[in-house]
C-alpha cells in the first residue's frame, strides 16, 4: 500500500452480537483494521455476511458489543450522542442503496441538508451546495424534485448530499444495488475521480467486479473480517 | 429564533404535503379557539355592562333608600309613618355625619313636555344637586339649580340629550327659552352633556340622556302637591364607613317612621355579592368550555403527528444518518405541531370575530358577546399551548427512534 494519509478509522477487536429469537447472532467477530485518509475500499461480501453491520458501525449509527472503534484516534464510545451526530453531521458522508432522498424537498435543498445540523451557521453554505451539485454534475436539476428524476440521478444527489459537508469518509452501502449497469459504471466513475481528488471512500458490496474497482478490498464471511488483494 | 422559524417553514411545507388531514386538524383547533374567545366575549360583554351600569349608578359607596311593602304584623299601623318625606333627608343630613352625598328624588313618569308642535314624553325628576353627584351628571350648557331655585320653587328647568332632541331644532340653543310641563312654563336654564357607551348600535347610556330635572321643592309644591320620595339615595363618604353609615340611617329613618319599617335601604355591595357569584360561575362554565376545547384540538393534533411520523420513519432515520441529533428531530416535530395549531388559532379567532359581529344583530344588547382584546391573546396562547403539549409525546417517540430500524423501515 502506498501513498496513505493518517489515519481516520481504527477498529480493534470489534464484534457485534444481538438476540435473534433463542439465539445469538454474532454479526461480527474480532473485527481489526485501519482506514486511512485517500483510502478507497471496498467492502465485500455476500449478504447476510454482517457487511452491513460493519458499514453502521462506522458510520456510528450502532455501537459494538466489544471491542473498540477509534475516530481520528479518539473512542466511539466514549462520544455522547450528541458528539456522535455532530461528527456524522460534519465529518462523514452516507450514501444509501435506496438513495433516501427526502421526496418533498428540492434537490438543492437536499442537498444541504446535512449543514442544517452544523453546530453553527455554515457561512459558505450556498457555496458548498453549488460545488457538490457541480461534482456530481446535478448542477442544472438543482430545482426539480428527487421524484422528477432517473435513479443514477437520485444517487448522484444523493452523494452530493454525502459530499456537502466535505466529509473526513463517505461510507456507501450498495450504492449501485438499484441502478442498471451502465448507469452503475458511471456511479462508480465518480467514486474513482472523487477518490482521485481526495476524498476516503469505503463502498459496501456483495459484488466482486464492484469491488474489483477499489484499490483496496476487505472480505466479510460469517462475521470475520479478512483483508483482500490490494493492487 | 432563526431554527424556530425554519421550523415553521418546514412545517408548514408538510402541511401542505397533506391538505385534507391538515385542514381537519386544524379545524378541531379552530373551533376549540372560537368557541373559547365567543364564551369570552359573552362574559365580557355580560360582565362589561354591569359594571359599567354599576358606576354609572353612583358606584359601591351608594346606598338606595326607597319604599318597601310593610311587613304583615306592621300592615295595621301603617297610617301611624309619614312615609318617605324630604323631612328623612334633612334628618339623616344631620343626624348621620358620615353620609357625603343625599340625592331625595320625586319621580314623575311619563310626562309630556311640549314646546309648540314639538313635543318629548318621558320622566322628570324632582331632585337636589345630589343627584348631580351621585348618578354622575355633567351640565354641558347653562347652569345648575341655586340655592335661590329650591327656595323659591323656581319653575326652571335641566333637560337631557334627548329632550333637547325632541324640543329643539338642531343647532338651537334651549338655555333662556321654555317648555311646557303640566300646563306651566318652565325656563330651561340648563342642558346635560350627552351620554353614549354604544354596545353594537345600542347606547346603553340611553337613559342618562331620556330625563329632565326641575327643582324638588318646586315638584313638591307645584306639580305633585307632596313631599314623599320616590327615592333617597345616598353615598357613604368613603367605603370603609358604609356599613357604619347604612345602619346609622336604617336608625334614623325608623326613627322618622315612628318604628314602621315601610322603607328599604340596601347597597351595591349586595348586588356586587351576587355579581361575584353569578361571574365565578360563568367563568367556571367558561374555562370547563375552554378545558374540553383544548383537550379536543390536542387530540386532534397528537392524532395527526402520531400519523405523520409513522409516515415518515425513513425520513427520521436519514435525518439522523445525516447528523441530526435526537433534539433536532424532537424540535422538528414541535415545531410542525406548533405550525398546526397556530394556523388553528388564527383561523379560530377569525371565525370568532365574525361570529361576535354577527351575533350583535342577533341578540339583544346587554347580553350579546363583545369582542374583547384580552381574549385573543388568550385564543392564541391557547392553541400554541395545545399545540405544545400535543407535540411533546409524538415528537419524542419521533426522537428516540432508532435509526437503523427506521432506515430499514419500508
Amino acid at each position: 500500500m502506498s501513498m496513505v494519509g493518517p489515519e481516520v478509522l481504527r477498529l480493534d477487536r470489534v464484534g457485534k452480537s444481538y438476540p435473534m429469537g433463542d439465539t445469538i447472532v454474532n454479526a461480527l467477530v474480532d473485527a481489526s483494521f485501519t482506514l486511512h485518509e485517500g483510502e478507497a475500499v471496498a467492502i465485500l461480501g455476500p449478504s447476510g455476511s454482517g457487511k452491513s453491520t460493519l458499514m453502521h458501525l462506522l458510520g456510528f449509527l450502532d455501537s459494538p458489543s466489544s471491542g473498540e472503534i477509534l475516530f481520528e484516534g479518539r473512542p466511539v464510545a466514549a462520544l455522547t450522542e450528541r458528539q456522535r451526530a455532530r461528527i456524522r453531521a460534519e465529518k462523514i458522508g452516507f450514501v444509501f442503496q435506496a438513495f433516501n432522498l427526502l421526496p418533498r424537498l428540492t434537490v438543492r435543498a437536499n442537498v444541504a441538508l446535512p449543514l442544517t445540523y452544523h453546530g453553527g451557521e455554515v457561512p459558505d453554505a450556498a457555496a458548498r451546495v453549488d460545488r457538490a451539485l457541480e461534482l456530481v454534475g446535478m448542477t442544472n436539476r438543482a430545482h426539480h424534485k428527487p421524484g422528477e428524476l432517473s435513479g443514477g440521478q437520485r444517487q448522484r444527489v444523493a452523494i452530493a448530499r454525502a459530499l456537502v459537508n466535505e466529509p473526513r469518509i463517505l461510507l456507501a452501502d450498495e450504492p449501485t444495488g438499484n441502478l442498471d449497469t451502465k448507469t452503475a459504471a458511471a456511479i462508480l466513475d465518480l467514486f474513482k475521480e472523487l477518490n482521485r481528488l481526495g476524498r476516503t471512500i469505503v463502498v459496501v458490496t456483495h459484488s466482486p467486479e464492484i469491488a474489483a474497482h477499489f484499490k483496496r478490498q476487505l472480505h466479510v464471511l460469517d462475521g470475520g473480517v479478512t483483508e483482500g488483494g490490494a493492487k | 429564533m432563526k431554527r424556530l422559524f425554519s421550523g415553521v417553514i418546514n412545517g408548514l411545507g408538510e402541511i401542505w404535503g397533506h391538505k385534507l388531514r391538515s385542514l381537519l386538524t386544524i379545524a378541531c383547533v379552530m373551533l376549540g379557539v372560537a368557541s373559547m374567545v365567543v364564551t369570552t366575549g359573552f362574559m365580557e360583554g355580560f360582565f362589561g355592562t354591569w359594571e359599567t351600569s354599576l358606576n354609572e349608578r353612583g358606584g359601591l359607596e351608594k346606598i338606595n333608600g326607597r319604599p318597601h311593602q310593610i311587613a304583615d304584623r306592621q300592615a295595621p299601623l301603617a297610617p301611624v309613618s309619614r312615609g318617605f318625606t324630604l323631612e328623612d333627608a334633612r334628618a339623616l343630613r344631620e343626624l348621620v355625619p358620615t353620609l357625603g352625598v343625599l340625592s331625595p328624588e320625586i319621580d314623575d313618569s311619563n310626562v309630556r313636555l311640549t314646546r309648540g308642535n314639538r313635543r318629548h314624553t318621558g320622566r322628570v325628576q324632582g331632585v337636589t344637586e345630589g343627584i348631580f353627584e351621585i348618578n354622575r351628571y355633567d351640565i354641558a350648557e347653562g347652569r345648575a339649580f341655586s340655592d335661590l331655585d329650591y327656595h323659591d320653587h323656581a319653575e326652571v328647568i335641566i333637560i337631557g340629550s334627548e329632550v333637547r332632541k325632541n324640543c329643539f331644532e338642531p343647532g338651537e340653543n334651549p338655555v333662556g327659552r321654555f317648555l311646557d310641563y303640566n300646563g306651566r312654563p318652565f325656563l330651561v336654564i340648563g342642558v346635560l352633556q350627552h351620554y353614549e357607551r354604544l354596545y353594537g348600535t345600542y347606547n346603553t347610556l340611553r337613559w342618562k340622556n331620556d330625563i329632565a330635572f326641575i327643582p324638588i321643592t318646586t315638584m313638591a309644591s307645584k306639580v305633585k302637591r307632596s313631599d314623599r320620595l320616590s327615592w333617597l339615595n345616598m353615598k357613604a363618604q368613603d367605603l370603609s364607613r358604609l356599613r357604619e353609615s347604612v345602619d346609622a340611617a336604617g336608625n334614623v329613618l325608623a326613627q322618622q317612621h315612628r318604628g314602621i319599617i315601610d322603607f328599604q335601604v340596601t347597597t351595591n355591595e349586595e348586588a356586587l355579592a351576587s355579581f361575584a357569584s353569578t361571574k365565578a360561575s360563568f367563568v367556571i362554565g367558561g374555562s370547563a368550555i375552554a378545558g374540553v376545547s383544548l383537550l379536543v384540538s390536542g387530540i386532534g393534533i397528537m392524532n395527526l403527528m402520531l400519523a405523520s411520523i409513522n409516515e415518515r420513519v425513513r425520513e427520521i432515520g436519514i435525518r439522523k444518518a445525516i447528523g441530526a441529533t435526537s433534539f433536532n428531530i424532537f424540535s422538528q416535530f414541535v415545531a410542525e405541531a406548533v405550525t398546526l395549531s397556530l394556523l388553528g388559532g388564527a383561523a379560530g379567532v377569525a371565525v370568532a370575530v365574525g361570529a361576535i359581529k354577527g351575533l350583535a344583530y342577533v341578540i339583544p344588547p346587554g347580553s350579546a358577546p363583545l369582542l374583547a382584546p384580552s381574549a385573543f391573546v388568550v385564543g392564541f396562547a391557547f392553541s400554541v399551548t395545545a399545540g405544545v403539549l400535543a407535540g411533546v409525546y409524538p415528537a419524542i417517540q419521533a426522537a428516540k427512534l432508532d435509526p437503523i430500524e427506521a432506515l430499514r423501515y419500508e
